[in-house]
């Protein structure tokens, strides 16, 4: 049986959970000060904090020059984009199970990856010629692309799978296999027209785990995601109501058609950014918000900003081992969130036969 | 008042409910009877804003339904559906707390443990919503549905329910039942689709007894809820009886054999 672990002292719900928060948060700065310190290039943990305060003109100790280069030109730009991505899937894989009222929604699954992935191919084939209009275009053109794709998806699977408020899960999990071969197989044709530069570009974007984060890519994500994570996370009241149902929560004053637009608009900026920066990286949103309400219950004040915690955790820690594996090669991140994710579906849908909790 | 002007409602031109006026008042506790498929869930629907109306309007004190956000509307009129699931693990506690998602003002956690033991499921509070019984579900979501009224309000409000005690074992019943009837003295008009005829009989104040999408008769319980009345309505010979002290009415139906035996005696 799970056992909610807050309701059983109501009044101290809301102390219990900034506890977890305020856990997860010291528990993501120790790890990030560890990414800082670890990879092929070690720069001593005492040095970490030095390099840090002195780029904000702060003198609290020595470092070297090249470890100062290291860390703020390579391995900070990466370690931030980590947050955002692990962090930001996370929380858009809590969003969307919220809206779909299920717990097995997750971006990779439903095809909302895949068809971000698409625009962007579709891009960097054929967009070529608006690159020359504008050099901002470069830089904002993939993850804009990226964004209509997952959009585009996101609403066509909505309505594929859902009627008068409510979520086939079998029909969802289709819609997804067959939105995913129809995305990977216009992929191929598209991959088919494109000339060789364009080719080396996408090889180089699709194996573009988090190892081609620079401050520029770094300051478009953070625009971009930053306020898709600010509106979802102020709408947790009303997602607690939808897991109801949406009449329900239409009966207890919310505006259901709003909700349901902001959770598209912004998970779909999130999944898009993040394919558009770092290739499709799977499983983060399935994972991460279940570990939170199998831990600390259902409730979405916690499980929102929560699975942006441990999405953020989650991300940074695959990295660092994608980093330091199989120094000084590096593994695809894509590959070790797989192989801690698919496991743990197939234990979801196991588990999800036995008790429809 | 919560009126409803001549609704009609189609589906694909087919026409499910035709011309029906109603007036709820507050205080009053109103049941919906009627034989299945007779409208009544659409009725409800309509009513409680789920649906629009093909023609004809709805109106909460005096103003169209559509004129209201949903937020407003909340504050003036709460639904419990027939079966509402919860997907994830919420406790019952939580599933409560719901409830004060719009409640007019701050409503805390004194009022949800006042709900809760009231409707005896306080002993629930931390329990998984969807490991409880089928009772145990209705009674926690009809506590949602009334927290979301409870506070006193100085312009009237409604309460719709759409067979909020079909699951609950017969002291339940009546236990629910006294409730609903507590809350008419708050300014609160009580809407209630009911199945067992006897609990109609004995608690609502006025009764519309609907029969192939219309309204076949609807008053005060002591005019039109009558056998006669009855037995059109269901096709079933239905009889209302006074107990002997005056108090309380005893409506039975006879198992179809026992009809059928009497039948041949007669013959």
């Amino acid at each position: 049986m799970i056992k909610t672990l807050q309701a059983s002292i109501p009044h101290t719900k809301h102390r219990v959970q900034n506890t977890v928060l305020i856990f997860l948060g010291l528990m993501l700065i120790i790890l990030v000060l560890l990414s800082a310190s670890i990879g092929a290039y070690q720069i001593p943990l005492k040095s970490v904090l030095p390099i840090l305060f002195n780029s904000v003109g702060l003198n609290i100790g020595n470092f070297t020059g090249a470890e100062a280069n290291v860390l703020m030109g390579i391995r900070l730009p990466r370690i931030l984009m980590g947050i955002f991505i692990g962090g930001g899937l996370g929380l858009a894989g809590a969003a969307l199970q919220g809206l779909f009222r299920n717990p097995l929604v997750e971006p990779g699954l439903i095809g909302v990856s895949s068809g971000g992935a698409f625009f962007a191919v579709v891009f960097i084939v054929f967009g070529s010629g608006l690159l020359s209009i504008s050099p901002l275009l470069s830089l904002i053109g993939l993850p804009l692309f990226a964004f209509l794709g997952g959009l585009l998806v996101t609403l066509l699977v909505y309505n594929i799978s859902s009627y008068s408020g409510k979520t086939d899960i079998s029909v969802l999990i289709l819609a997804g296999v067959a939105i995913n071969a129809l995305m990977g197989a216009l992929i191929g044709l598209v991959l088919f027209y494109a000339d060789d530069a364009a080719l080396r570009n996408f090889t180089f974007w699709s194996l573009g785990d988090l190892g081609g984060s620079n401050w520029s890519k770094l300051g478009i994500a953070s625009v971009l995601i930053l306020p898709a994570l600010a509106m979802i996370l102020r709408l947790y009241p009303q997602l607690n109501a939808m897991a109801l149902g949406e009449r329900e929560a239409y009966h207890m004053g919310v505006n259901i058609q709003y909700v349901k637009y902001v959770l598209f608009l912004s998970s779909a900026l999130i999944v898009g950014t993040a394919v558009s920066m770092s290739g499709t990286i799977g499983f983060v949103g399935l994972v991460v918000p279940h570990l939170i309400r199998l831990g600390f219950g259902a409730d979405h004040r916690l499980v929102l900003p929560g699975s942006f915690l441990l999405g953020a955790i989650l991300l940074s820690a695959a990295d660092l081992l994608a980093r330091n594996l199989v120094r000084p090669a590096e593994l695809p991140i894509g590959i070790i969130t797989a192989l801690l994710g698919a496991p743990f579906f197939i234990y979801l849908i196991v588990n999800f036969k036995k008790v429809k909790y | 008042m919560l009126q409803g002007k001549n609704i009609h409602f189609c589906i694909s031109d087919k026409p499910i409910i035709g011309d029906i006026d109603i007036k709820l008042e507050p205080g009053k506790f109103t049941a919906i009877i009627g034989p299945n498929g007779a409208g009544k869930s659409t009725l409800f629907k309509i009513l409680s804003g789920d649906v629009g109306c093909s023609r004809g309007e709805v109106l909460y004190n005096g103003k169209s339904i559509k004129t209201y956000s949903s937020q407003q509307l909340a504050r003036i009129r709460a639904v419990m559906p027939q079966h509402s699931s919860v997907s994830f693990p919420f406790s019952a506690w939580e599933v409560l707390e719901l409830g004060t998602l719009n409640a007019p003002s701050e409503i805390g956690q004194e009022e949800i443990t006042e709900v809760m033991q009231k409707l005896q499921i306080w002993h629930l509070r931390d329990r998984s919503y969807n490991l409880l019984s089928g009772g145990e579900k209705q009674r926690v979501q009809l506590g949602r549905v009334l927290i979301q009224i409870w506070k006193k309000q100085a312009f009237p409000r409604f309460l719709l329910l759409d067979e909020p005690i079909s699951s609950m074992d017969v002291s339940l019943q009546h236990l629910v039942l006294d409730l609903l009837n507590d809350l008419k003295k708050r300014n609160i008009g009580v809407l209630s689709v009911l199945h067992d005829l006897s609990l109609v009989g004995n608690y609502a104040d006025q009764v519309i007894m609907m029969k192939d999408g219309d309204v076949a008769f609807q008053g005060e319980v002591s005019m039109v809820f009558t056998s006669p009345n009855l037995e059109y309505l269901f096709d079933y010979p239905i009889k209302v009886k006074k107990y002997d002290d005056g108090l309380g009415l005893l409506v039975h139906s006879l198992p179809l054999h026992h009809i059928n035996h009497r039948l041949i005696q007669a013959q």
